[in-house]
């Protein structure tokens, strides 16, 4: 299938479209003449999401889909549309909250809730009510809550609202407590996770599809809140949207989203952990473990790098994950994964649009590896697209979804 | 590499796409109302046109334009996202369920067919330099826009070149950061080239 001359032949094609309009940048215009001695332009770098773009599937005119702006009112959430196994029920938490993403609970039961676009931050009280705490802000997907107070991962920096819990009606605008990062919009909006070591984790995502990323980006870091020291933790990762920590080892578990335009059905998303500090994981030499990338693979081997734990499926979108700390589920779903995924986007069939589990043995291999919660996805047509998962204080599963612009509860009764 | 057989699935399934996206936001909740947005679009007419064709190069013109891109920016503008103090006070006073029909009015109204004529080698150079910005791929190769993205055939060409320039420097921002990352490699002189050719199309 996948042939070496490609990428010579896409690069060739992309030269003859390149000297082809700059012959017409340079016929003189009796309008606008253009000085015949004009030096060429540059060669343009494609937008990022079409980076890697092969000519043929240039063809297809495709969009991303329309992020989600609003919200769906209450009553058009067709909540009844996702499937759970027998003994479990799915409810809406909370509505309202457009873009809802990253999930986390403070020590009081309220429940903290990023945004990537409205540039909103929610709150959502043990009662149900929804309370904005931040508005105005660039990306702020990432969200962590520590000793009462709420961090917030913006596209470049982060801030905080100290003592969260008893300001939700009229809380003081966020404090910027670190602003060194990189600016790119491309995979720069953040997930970001407390670890067991009181540090927040979050990732720089590849500046593009596929690129090689400067030794700033494709990494998972932490910063130290209080000494606002930024460490690297695992390189080689394209972009993870979703981490967590096992609840037993104490390792770093996260997912990551496989690079465009390979294929429908290659890369796969991929499931990895950490075991040693500098961890390299592939990103951009290799994908999946196993696959070398057509251009930066060269010369390279995938056993350079650490493997993933597992295979997601090709443009799943693996975002958030979380480990089942809850005691509600059954004992089998004890410190097993679930992993949001938010859907494809340019692949020929959909896929993804669920939650699925992964399930771990003693030795923390992977078991077991189905869906969960199913329904988002009918036909080609999505009504919602899981974001992240969250483990609630009574057990429960809580989904969030931003294009409904609300948070699903899973419970299980025997 | 992709057979020519895998290429036009693609196309197909872009076809596909544009429809299960459309179903997807109007899945289950009622189609929004082109009738009732008419009446909500009155207050939009003095500057946009009461048939969404503006007169003024000042204000962008909104006929035909994707419903979705209509009902995103008056979101934008009420979130205080996309500054305009008059958008946004009008956008305030709106619900979201008002601007889906006011976008839903626009939508079945026809875009005036520009006055004056393109001269060959406009088209050659604005065509020349959309095309290797990829412009096509998601604002569609006749420039009608789709989903969110926004039709740009006849827009006004002062509007247009106001807009990119605004989204090179920030001044415009942008849902997600596409058109901000898009503008980047374009000059100046890209600018007007381009805006003068999409200006100039049907």
């Amino acid at each position: 299938m996948r042939k070496p001359a490609i990428p010579a032949v896409a690069f060739c094609a992309a030269g003859v479209a390149f000297a082809v309009s700059t012959v017409f940048a340079q016929q003189p215009a009796p309008s606008a003449p253009v000085a015949p001695a004009a030096a060429p332009a540059a060669p343009l770098i494609p937008p990022s999401w079409a980076q890697g773009r092969k000519p043929e599937q240039e063809a297809a005119n495709l969009a991303p889909h329309p992020p989600g702006l609003s919200a769906l009112p209450l009553n058009e959430i067709p909540v009844d549309k996702i499937k759970v196994p027998p003994g479990f029920s799915v409810t809406v938490y909370a509505s309202g909250m457009p873009n809802a993403r990253s999930m986390t609970f403070g020590k009081t039961g309220n429940l903290y809730v990023g945004s990537r676009f409205p540039g909103n931050v929610y709150a959502v009280t043990p009662k149900g009510e929804v309370k904005i705490v931040a508005r105005g802000l660039h990306r702020s997907n990432g969200v962590a809550y520590k000793n009462g107070t709420l961090y917030i991962a913006e596209l470049s920096q982060i801030s905080k609202i100290d003592d969260i819990d008893s300001k939700l009606d009229s809380p003081p605008a966020p404090t910027v407590i670190f602003d060194a990062l990189p600016k790119d919009e491309a995979h720069g909006w953040k997930f970001m996770k407390l670890g067991p070591d009181g540090k927040l984790y979050f990732q720089i995502g590849s500046p593009g599809n596929i690129v090689m990323p400067p030794s700033t980006h494709a990494q998972i870091v932490r910063l130290d809140p209080e000494k606002k020291v930024l460490e690297s933790v695992t390189i080689g990762v394209r972009n993870s949207v979703g981490m967590d920590f096992h609840p037993k080892t104490k390792q770093l578990w996260f997912t990551n989203n496989g690079r465009d335009w390979v294929g429908d059905d290659l890369p796969n998303d991929t499931l990895h952990h950490v075991t040693f500090k500098g961890q390299h994981n592939g990103f951009p030499y290799c994908h999946q473990g196993d696959l070398l990338d057509d251009e930066f693979g060269k010369g390279r081997s995938c056993d350079e790098f650490v493997k993933p734990d597992l295979k997601l499926g090709p443009h799943v979108a693996a975002l958030g994950m979380r480990f089942y700390t809850g005691s509600q589920f059954p004992a089998e779903y004890r410190n097993n994964i679930f992993i949001a995924e938010h859907g494809s986007w340019n692949r020929t069939k959909k896929v993804g649009y669920n939650i699925s589990r992964v399930v771990l043995d003693d030795k923390g291999k992977v078991a077991k590896f189905e869906p969960f919660a199913t329904g988002w996805l009918q036909g080609e047509t999505f009504w919602g697209r899981p974001a992240d998962v969250q483990v609630a204080p009574d057990g429960a599963l809580l989904v969030s979804d931003d294009v409904a612009g609300a948070i699903f509860r899973i419970a299980y009764k025997k | 590499m992709m057979s020519p057989a895998r290429s036009s699935a693609l196309l197909t399934r872009n076809s596909v796409a544009a429809l299960a996206v459309a179903l997807s936001f109007s899945f289950p909740a009622p189609a929004a109302d082109a009738e009732a947005g008419k009446r909500k679009a009155e207050l939009c007419a003095g500057c946009h046109g009461a048939d969404g064709n503006s007169a003024s190069a000042a204000f962008p013109s909104l006929a035909a334009q994707p419903p979705l891109y209509v009902y995103y920016q008056l979101l934008q503008f009420r979130n205080l996202q996309r500054k305009d103090p008059s958008m946004t006070a009008i956008a305030s006073t709106l619900s979201d369920a008002d601007m889906k029909d006011i976008a839903a009015y626009y939508e079945t109204q026809v875009a005036k067919v520009p006055e004056k004529a393109l001269e060959p080698a406009q088209i050659e150079a604005g065509n020349a330099i959309a095309a290797r910005n990829h412009c096509g791929s998601c604002h569609m190769p006749a420039y009608t826009g789709q989903k969110h993205i926004a039709r740009l055939a006849g827009q006004h060409y002062d509007y247009l070149v106001k807009e990119l320039r605004g989204f090179k420097t920030g001044a415009r921002p942008d849902i997600d950061g596409s058109m901000a990352s898009a503008a980047q490699p374009l000059s100046d002189k890209d600018i007007t080239d381009m805006a003068a050719y999409l200006a100039g199309l049907k």
